[in-house]
């Protein structure tokens, strides 16, 4: 891997290393444990699992709660960031060493145990969409866009084509409505832009070269404005297309996240109480 | 008729300011916009011409009858036209006490990237907030750049100076950028000749005794305290610098206009002083750009300090419109004889030029870097505001938190030009040389006292798009308040129309914590710099 793939992945080597560093003394404390006494989630050794572990989940909870509060000046995001990816990971680990790394029992553990997993791994999950997914778009793409106003941008560019169109020849409007009118109608998601990010726009563009030379010089400057406005259809296409999974990754991470914290209090509950 | 061009449209919409018709009602009495040729041959200044020329000067010219009184311009203003008297008296003064006023650079020494060591800089000062970064730049004594102070009245401080009939005022700090060193009233009713700066450059350059008079004027009012002022010639006894202003040749150059070109007999030193110098160099076939120079820089150093140097090393354009002094060898040759520290400053400037374009010239990608920096403006911003595409989520938090810090409306957004990896976001570059100060009516936006930032005042904004329309980089958007002026509003021009504020990024700064933007972004990917060396450093191979 290069220098530039490690920056990349691991943003800041600070709180990577004291995260590597809290894991191996989770690694060692527990180590510890298995040598002078019994994993039991009932135990001090147990208890103390469960309580760093509550305290992360409570820390990492906290950062949605920043986010609403941008005005205020409470830390850097990015430091809070950090302290939510590495939290949330340690989080799982302490919640696995809390079960003794068994097969929880009884439905409220299993709940607690699922959506814990569930909800570190999605966590984990984001965070390799929201590093892949920059990386692709801003490798091929010489449009930069905003995900909620691709559809407002697009609609412009079919109204400006639409104008260019309406003072041309015949070949140039057949041409239009036979290659290009689809195609800015909305928006489209098309997933080979995961694979490729380019999405074959330069054979879609193809199709302009075999009319060019049937056109005037008059023609043939609106041919190539409607090129143009085409070939930045398909790139806010790709914007369209990989932007949506940095967005919808979130819903399969926010409200399970709540769901747990809710969980946890009735276990918190159930624990102290009964 | 035909449509108006955007351009065209900026141009108009620039115009609507407190020395045109829009401004009628203020001070103001009678103003006629456009004026034909045969009015403008009752004045001496036009008669030369002929229709065709004044035709063309006419979009920029306007006579206007001043009421006593009224206030022209006020110190540190920024403004875009000459002012011609005709009839009545202005007085021109130092009304705040300001410290140190005439050696308050208007170079910034770390918007260079052969500043200091000559290397290129890291992004940010060890242990520095961006913030405090900004704050700090400030010259260093001893440092090799030349500064050319923002003077343009050889005044001294609360002095006083009447101007009558003939006289010109104002045209050095129209033409350089500059802002105003003094305010300017007037002392009874005025008739003046108001010469925009597009139709002023055009005079100087088809009038030889305009030029020569405008030339006089800057020697007599600026150059002395200048050439004092700047480390170069700082230390020169006064008997030469007063000789040296009469032999200094105030040049004017055009975009794109050759001040030099490589290989050819090179026998005099330029310094900049105001506007940016591309400087490129032969390789194989094409010339590549190894550097630039803006206000202050040395051009020459190299070609008349090395011996043996046959001719100019670099090809040298003007970017933009620009203003050099130059100085000839011999010239040159006196002072160093006279005075050894001249040279070290020089060698400095000299050595540090050479390590650019030395690195430019191997590192190819630098070489485009600069092009495109000083094509899309990179080198006037102190504080741009760019985004790192390869890890930005695109979750924009830097612009919610922006719109939460000011009250719910982002000052800037999140779109722009993209060079390589980042993108260049439509917020305030707080420029070195801000073009949106010119012809402010009310003076609402402004440099705040700290750092570069420069602010717009609500309370005394009228919304009138001036700024609006002059910022190249589209960084200034117009709020709508509901409400509208009302029938007897003045200046008359807004009478009817819908209010309207100006908004525009103030980089936070009564917030220690820095720009909530950059604080706001979750992956550290927005970033402000404050010169090309900083952009570069975040750009990805």
């Amino acid at each position: 891997m290069s220098k530039i793939d490690l920056k990349q992945w691991v943003q800041e080597p600070v709180w990577f290393t004291g995260f590597a560093a809290a894991l191996l003394a989770c690694i060692l404390g527990y180590l510890v444990n298995i040598l002078v006494s019994e994993v039991n989630p009932g135990n001090w050794w147990g208890m103390t699992y469960g309580t760093v572990a509550t305290l992360l989940m409570a820390g990492d909870v906290l950062y949605a709660a920043k986010r609403r509060m941008l005005r205020y000046n409470l830390g850097k995001s990015s430091s809070w960031v950090q302290f939510h990816l590495y939290g949330g990971a340690l989080f799982a680990v302490l919640v696995l060493m809390h079960t003794g790394f068994r097969l929880p029992v009884g439905a409220m553990n299993w709940m607690l145990w699922i959506l814990s997993l569930w909800v570190t791994g999605s966590g984990l999950f984001g965070v390799m969409l929201q590093r892949w997914i920059p990386t692709i778009l801003s490798s091929g793409l010489s449009v930069e866009a905003l995900y909620d106003r691709i559809p407002d941008l697009v609609a412009g560019i079919r109204e400006r084509a639409e104008r260019i169109v309406a003072g041309s020849t015949e070949t140039v409007r057949d041409f239009y409505s036979a290659t290009v009118a689809g195609a800015l109608s909305a928006p489209q998601y098309r997933a080979i832009y995961f694979l490729d990010v380019t999405g074959g726009i330069k054979e879609k563009l193809k199709p302009f070269e075999y009319v060019r030379p049937l056109l005037t010089a008059e023609e043939k400057d609106r041919l190539s404005q409607l090129e143009e406005m085409f070939r930045t259809k398909l790139e806010l296409d790709a914007h369209y297309t990989l932007q949506r999974p940095l967005r919808w990754w979130l819903y399969t991470h926010v409200p399970l996240s709540f769901a747990l914290v809710i969980l946890v209090v009735l276990h918190l509950y159930a624990v102290l109480v009964y | 008729m035909a449509e108006l061009s955007k351009t065209q449209i900026k141009r108009v919409e620039q115009h609507k300011d407190r020395w045109s018709s829009f401004g009628k009602g203020t001070g103001i009495l009678d103003i006629a916009e456009k004026p034909t040729p045969e009015v403008l041959r009752n004045y001496t200044l036009f008669r030369e011409f002929d229709d065709k020329f004044l035709e063309r000067l006419s979009p920029d010219i306007s006579i206007a009858r001043w009421k006593k009184n009224s206030m022209l311009f006020e110190e540190g203003s920024y403004i875009d036209v000459a002012f011609l008297i005709v009839a009545g008296e202005i007085q021109v003064s130092i009304e705040k006490q300001r410290e140190n006023t005439q050696q308050l650079p208007i170079f910034n020494r770390s918007r260079t990237m052969i500043a200091g060591s000559g290397g290129l800089k890291p992004p940010a000062q060890a242990g520095m907030t961006v913030f405090q970064g900004q704050i700090a730049k400030q010259p260093v004594d001893g440092s090799p750049i030349t500064y050319l102070a923002s003077v343009d009245f050889n005044l001294p401080s609360d002095g006083v100076m009447t101007l009558g009939p003939g006289e010109i005022f104002g045209e050095i700090g129209a033409l350089s950028g500059w802002p105003q060193s003094v305010t300017a009233k007037t002392s009874s009713e005025c008739e003046l000749v108001q010469i925009r700066v597009p139709a002023l450059r055009l005079l100087r350059k088809r009038s030889a005794s305009l030029k020569k008079l405008l030339d006089t004027l800057y020697r007599e009012r600026a150059l002395f305290s200048q050439l004092k002022n700047t480390p170069l010639f700082g230390g020169l006894p006064d008997s030469l610098l007063r000789s040296l202003v009469e032999r200094i040749e105030l040049v004017s150059c055009d975009p794109d206009e050759a001040i030099a070109n490589e290989g050819e007999p090179c026998d005099a030193l330029y310094l900049v002083r105001s506007g940016f110098v591309k400087m490129s160099q032969r390789v194989g076939e094409g010339n590549i750009v190894v550097s630039y120079l803006s206000k202050g820089g040395i051009l020459g150093d190299v070609e008349l300090l090395i011996e043996g140097t046959a001719g100019w090393v670099y090809t040298a354009n003007s970017k933009e419109y620009s203003e050099l002094a130059k100085l000839s060898r011999a010239d040159l040759k006196e002072i160093l004889s006279r005075n050894p520290g001249v040279e070290s400053v020089l060698w400095n400037s000299a050595v540090n030029r050479l390590k650019e374009s030395g690195y430019s010239r191997r590192v190819l990608r630098q070489s485009e870097f600069l092009d495109t920096a000083l094509g899309k403006g990179l080198v006037e911003g102190n504080s741009i505001l760019v985004i790192d595409l390869n890890v930005c989520t695109r979750c924009d938090d830097c612009v919610r938190g922006c719109a939460d810090t000011h009250g719910g409306i982002p000052r800037f957004v999140r779109e722009g030009d993209k060079i390589a990896n980042l993108l260049v976001t439509r917020a305030c570059y707080h420029c070195e040389d801000p073009v949106c100060l010119v012809g402010c009516p009310t003076g609402a936006i402004r440099r705040a006292d700290v750092g570069d930032v420069v602010e717009i005042d609500d309370k005394l904004c009228i919304g009138c798009h001036t700024c609006a329309n002059n910022c190249p980089y589209d960084a200034i958007t117009m709020l709508s308040t509901g409400e509208t002026w009302p029938a007897d509003a003045i200046p008359e021009g807004f009478r009817g129309k819908e209010k309207e504020l100006a908004s525009k990024c103030d980089l936070c700064y009564t917030d220690p914590a820095g720009p909530a933007c950059v604080r706001s972004c979750p992956h550290g990917c927005a970033t402000r710099v404050g010169n090309v060396a900083e952009f570069r450093s975040l750009l990805r191979e």
